[in-house]
């Protein structure tokens, strides 16, 4: 008789063969991934190269940033294949509360699954944000490669992290419209793609709203600004 | 399988259907929930109420050592019927099934998600080799998202939710009586009155104080919270309940 729960580890799939580590020359995105939440939504952006070692662009038209629930989305950052695997996990459960409970998860609870994904899992170097909208409203948590879970109004992660926090510190407002929102996400994977060898090649925004996600790109982010 | 014996080959095993189409050890299972004394659960906007005879079968025994009906986490409790050794594997089951939702999703589970967990477990014992059924039925009920629920479960494993509902000794005559006075716009002292009038149809000597054990979880709080000896005798009292050795 099953009885044995576990908690840190996905339903499907498990956690059986983990890789040592993800270690070079693995494809990592570097990356800048950015997320706001406002009161219309949330607007997540991340630029589009991946690298080896932040020496090589190895794709130039990665999408960095995936939806996993009917309201919420991930972003890819670190060792490629440990967040692809990730973001299936995630996919995969939020799939499943949902059709046995018949109500999706709150965005608390997958921030939470995450995190101990995260922590439990064979996901090494992975740092993303998930940005959801649920009955509480918007939301946007950072989860690193320990389990740790953090929310906050707006947030950055990936190697471009301090140049796009430069851009976005002050300018947040949780008033600020959807479109007001990508521009702000567009300035900052800019400034971060201007000078982080690990970002670039263009950008990805997820836009987040109860109505559910929508994901586009541009090759070019000075058009937008 | 000889002629006269054919039916007696069939419950054998837990896992083998009669020609019919039945289970019978899943059968006697219900039998077995029949004997034990009667759970009544019901269902008010306010929250819900859990009710269930205790009575000592004899005066020496420790009337609190007599539990029926259990906390599960701090928004669900439930009352049982039938094998209490059974019942109290089945909690076990139910307070570390609640406490994962708590570790996996930091949220608390649902009365129906926790249900329909231990419903699955139970059905497992109807189809797994060598097993026996679980002799006991149970009423689990709650708040979820401020909604009150009222399930039951049976050994088959089958999840029902209800209004209002008995299990064990007596279920017959407490379930006409909550089919025939149960409204849904009760207060919750009222489905405390209701519960107390249906376990009182299911017990031949009128109910005590101390026979009953039961406890609510008002929307309000969403909180599991045990009803006083006092506060039960005054509700038996009031509708004259106590039958005729009641002091």
């Amino acid at each position: 008789m099953n009885n044995d729960f576990a908690p840190y580890e996905p339903e499907l799939g498990g956690f059986e063969d983990v890789p040592e580590a993800d270690d070079e020359p693995v494809a990592k995105t570097g990356t800048t991934t950015v997320g706001i939440a406002t009161d219309d939504g949330v607007v997540i952006a991340t630029d589009k190269r991946a690298s080896l070692g932040g020496r090589f662009v190895s794709n130039k038209n990665v999408q960095k940033v995936e939806q996993i629930h009917p309201t919420a989305a991930l972003t890819l950052v670190g060792s490629v294949g440990g967040a692809q695997s990730f973001i299936r996990s995630l996919r995969v459960e939020s799939n499943l509360y949902e059709a046995r409970r018949d109500e999706p998860m709150s965005i608390h609870a997958l921030a939470t699954l995450a995190g101990n994904f995260a922590r439990g899992g064979p996901f090494i170097a992975i740092n993303p944000i998930l940005g959801g909208v649920d009955e509480d409203g918007s939301h946007v948590y950072s989860i690193d490669p320990a389990g740790g879970v953090m929310k906050d109004d707006y947030t950055v992660t990936g190697s471009g992290m301090q140049l796009a926090h430069g851009a976005l510190e002050g300018e947040y407002d949780p008033e600020l419209s959807i479109e007001e929102a990508k521009d702000l996400a567009a300035r900052a994977v800019n400034a971060a793609t201007e000078r982080d060898t690990g970002s670039g090649n263009g950008i990805y925004f997820a836009v987040v709203t109860d109505e559910g996600v929508e994901i586009e790109d541009h090759d070019d982010v000075t058009e937008l600004l | 399988m000889q002629g006269n014996h054919e039916q007696q080959a069939y419950d054998r095993g837990i896992t083998i259907f009669s020609p019919d189409g039945r289970l019978y050890q899943v059968e006697y299972a219900r039998e077995a929930v029949k004997r034990g004394s009667a759970s009544v659960g019901v269902r008010t906007p306010e929250g819900v109420v859990l009710a269930a005879d205790r009575r000592a079968r004899s005066p020496l025994i420790e009337q609190e050592s007599i539990e029926k009906i259990h906390g599960v986490d701090d928004h669900i409790a439930l009352a049982s019927a039938g094998h209490v050794a059974d019942a109290r594997k089945l909690i076990d089951f139910a307070r570390r099934r609640a406490q994962i939702d708590n570790l996996r999703y930091d949220e608390s589970i649902g009365v129906e998600t926790l249900t329909k967990a231990v419903t699955d477990h139970i059905q497992e014992y109807t189809q797994t080799g060598g097993a026996r059924p679980f002799g006991v039925a149970l009423l689990i009920g709650g708040v979820e998202d401020g909604e009150p629920r009222l399930f039951e479960t049976d050994p088959s494993g089958t999840p029902y939710e209800w209004q209002a509902t008995a299990v064990g000794g007596g279920r017959e005559d407490s379930q006409s009586h909550l089919e025939d006075n149960y409204e849904d716009d009760l207060t919750l002292d009222e489905g405390i009155g209701l519960a107390l009038e249906a376990l009182a149809e299911a017990s031949e000597d009128g109910l005590t104080a101390s026979g009953v054990e039961m406890t609510t979880v008002p929307v309000e709080s969403a909180q599991v919270e045990a009803v006083d000896e006092e506060t039960l005798a005054e509700h038996i009292d009031d509708r004259d309940l106590g039958g005729e050795d009641d002091e």
